[in-house]
C-alpha cells in the first residue's frame, strides 16, 4: 500500500493538487474522497475533473442531491451523503459504473465499505486551519503485495537469476 | 388539448394531465400519495427499480383523476434530463412505448425548463418578458434570462452546493434530520437574523455565480466552537419531526444561528437576482424549485422593492412534479417541435 501526504493552504492549491493527482490515476480507477463536511472533497474533485480534461472547476458542483454527475470523457462524481442504507446504494448500479473505463470519484463511499472495490485510491482530507488542508493519498491494491523485491537493473536481474528465486 | 407529462429524473415518479398549458387536471407524485398501497406499498426513491414499480400505476392514476383516456391526449411529454440516467430511462422508455402504441407524438422536456413552467402554468399571461428565472432546489441553483418564445440564457449557477442542499446539510449537522430545509424555514422566525454575521461569498469570474459551500462550513465552524453536542444529540434522539416539536429542543443561540443562516442564503439569492433584473431589464421575476416554498425567501423577495413583479409556484408545483413537464411541452407542441424514438436520457442536459 503506497501512501503520500500533501498539504494545501487554499482552495486554489487544493484544486491544483487534484489536477496533479489526476495525471497519476490510471484510466480506470475508483477514488474515495473521505472527509467531514467542508473538508474540501468537492474542491479536490474539481481539480481532478479539470486534470482529466473533463470540465472546468466552476462547472463541477456538488452531486449530493443528484447523486451522480457524469463528465465526458469518462469521469463520474458520486455522492452518497443522503443515502442511509446499503440497499439504497445498491440500486444505483455502481458496479456497472466501476466496470466502465472511467475515473469514478465517490464522496461518503467509506460509509458503505462492502460496496466499494478492493482496489482503489483513498484520499483523506482533514482541515488543519481555516483554509489549510492535510490530504493523504493511499493506493490500495487488492492482491497481496509482491514479496520479491522489484528488480531495478540488469545486474540485479542477473543476480536474481543466479539465486534461482525466479522460475526457469 | 391535453398533454400527459411524465417525470422520473431523480427521486420522484410523477405523471400529470395538463390542458392548454394552463389547467392542471391531475398531478400525481408517487411519494405524496396518501396510500402507497396503490402501487405496491413501497415509497419510491431514487432507484430506477422504484420508478419501474411506480410508473404504470402513477400514469394510470393521473389519467383516471383527470377523467381522460389516451384518446383525449394530443401528445406525451417526458423529462429527458438532467438527472440520473437510470431513472430518466424509465420515464423515457415508458413514454416512447405509450406513444408507439397510441400513435401519439413524443415531446422531450428539460427538467429545469419544467421548473420555470411550473410558474408560467399558473401565472400565465401576467408574466411579461424578458423574465428572470431563479431555479433553486436541492439539486439546482440557476439564474436564467427567459425571453419571449421561451429561449433561455444562463446568467449564473452554483459552483458547489445548491441552496437547498446547504439548507438540508445545515439541518442535518444540527440534528434536525435530513432533508430538514423546511424545518429551518419554520424555526428561523424564532431567531435573530442578524445575530451571527456570515460573510457573503465573493465570486471570482462570473459574479452572478453562487457558492454556498463556504457558508455551510462557516456554520460547521460556529457549531464546533461551541459545545452543542448534547443539544444536537437530544434532537437526534427525539422523535421530533415538526418545527413545533423541535422548538423546545432548540436553545435561543441555535435559533439565532438558523435565522442568520437563512437570512444569508436569501441575501445571496436576492443580491444576484436584483443585479440580473437590472442587467437584462427583466419585466418579471420567476422563482421556482423546492426552495421557492421557503417562506423567508417569499417574504424577502416581495419586500425587496424589486423593479418587477415576482411570481412563485404553489408549494405542490415547487418540488418535482409532472404538471410542469406537461406545461413546458405546450410551446413545443405549438411550434411543432416533436421528438422521435431516438430521444435519449441526458444526465447533464443543459438548458442554456
Amino acid at each position: 500500500m503506497k501512501s503520500r501526504i500533501y498539504h494545501t493552504e487554499s482552495e486554489d492549491e487544493t484544486v491544483a493538487l487534484g489536477e496533479k493527482l489526476a495525471t497519476e490515476l490510471p484510466t480506470t480507477a475508483v477514488v474515495l474522497l473521505i472527509g467531514q463536511l467542508g473538508a474540501g472533497k468537492t474542491t479536490l474533485a474539481k481539480g481532478i475533473v479539470k486534470g482529466l480534461g473533463a470540465a472546468a472547476p466552476d462547472d463541477v458542483s456538488s452531486p449530493t442531491f443528484t447523486l451522480i454527475h457524469e463528465y465526458t470523457p469518462s469521469v463520474y462524481h458520486i455522492d452518497l451523503y443522503r443515502l442511509d442504507t446499503a440497499a439504497q446504494v445498491a440500486t444505483l448500479g455502481l458496479e456497472e459504473i466501476f466496470d466502465r473505463r472511467a475515473v469514478v470519484l465517490i464522496e461518503w463511499g467509506e460509509r458503505f465499505p462492502e460496496l466499494m472495490p478492493a482496489e482503489r485510491v483513498d484520499i483523506r482530507l482533514t482541515g488543519t486551519g481555516e483554509c489549510s488542508r492535510e490530504i493523504e493519498v493511499q493506493w490500495i491494491q487488492s492482491s497481496p503485495p509482491c514479496k520479491v523485491a522489484p528488480v531495478r537493473n540488469r545486474n540485479e536481474f542477473r543476480a536474481a537469476l543466479r539465486s534461482s528465486t525466479l522460475p526457469h | 388539448m391535453k398533454i400527459l407529462g411524465i417525470e422520473t429524473s431523480c427521486d420522484e415518479t410523477a405523471a400529470a394531465v395538463v390542458e392548454d398549458g394552463t389547467t392542471v387536471h391531475s398531478s400525481v407524485v408517487a411519494s405524496q400519495l396518501a396510500t402507497h398501497a396503490k402501487y405496491g406499498g413501497v415509497v419510491p426513491e431514487l432507484a430506477s427499480r422504484e420508478h419501474l414499480r411506480a410508473i404504470v400505476p402513477v400514469v394510470r392514476l393521473a389519467l383516471e383523476e383527470a377523467g381522460a383516456g389516451f384518446e383525449d391526449l394530443v401528445a406525451i411529454a417526458v423529462t429527458e434530463g438532467p438527472g440520473l440516467v437510470g431513472s430518466l430511462l424509465v420515464g423515457i422508455t415508458y413514454a416512447k412505448s405509450l406513444c408507439l402504441a397510441r400513435d401519439l407524438p413524443l415531446i422531450g422536456v428539460n427538467h429545469i425548463e419544467g421548473h420555470i413552467h411550473a410558474v408560467i402554468l399558473q401565472a400565465g399571461a401576467s408574466i411579461e418578458y424578458p423574465a428572470l428565472a431563479l431555479v433553486v432546489s436541492g439539486g439546482h441553483t440557476h439564474l436564467f434570462e427567459v425571453r419571449e418564445g421561451f429561449t433561455y440564457r444562463l446568467l449564473g449557477k452554483t459552483r458547489d452546493d445548491a441552496a437547498g442542499e446547504a439548507f438540508d446539510k445545515v439541518a442535518k449537522l444540527l440534528g434536525f434530520g435530513y432533508p430538514g430545509g423546511p424545518i429551518i424555514d419554520q424555526l428561523a422566525p424564532h431567531g435573530d437574523p442578524h445575530a451571527v454575521k456570515f460573510t457573503l461569498a465573493r465570486m471570482k469570474g462570473n459574479t452572478l455565480d453562487f457558492s454556498f459551500s463556504g457558508l455551510k462550513t462557516a456554520v460547521l465552524r460556529w457549531v464546533e466552537q461551541r459545545d452543542l453536542t448534547s443539544e444536537i444529540e437530544a434532537r437526534r434522539r427525539s422523535q421530533a419531526t415538526s418545527a413545533e416539536d423541535f422548538l423546545p429542543l432548540t436553545p435561543q443561540p441555535t435559533l439565532d444561528l438558523l435565522a442568520s443562516f437563512q437570512h444569508t442564503v436569501i441575501a445571496e439569492l436576492l443580491r444576484r437576482a436584483v443585479r440580473s433584473i437590472e442587467e437584462i431589464g427583466a419585466r418579471s421575476f420567476i422563482i421556482s424549485g423546492g426552495v421557492a416554498s421557503n417562506t423567508g425567501l417569499r417574504i424577502a423577495a416581495r419586500e425587496a422593492g424589486l423593479a418587477c413583479p415576482v411570481y412563485f409556484p404553489t408549494p405542490a408545483l415547487s418540488t418535482d412534479n409532472a404538471a410542469m413537464i406537461a406545461a413546458a411541452a405546450f410551446p413545443k407542441l405549438h411550434a411543432g417541435h416533436f421528438d422521435d424514438f431516438s430521444l435519449r436520457a441526458q444526465a447533464n442536459l443543459a438548458l442554456a
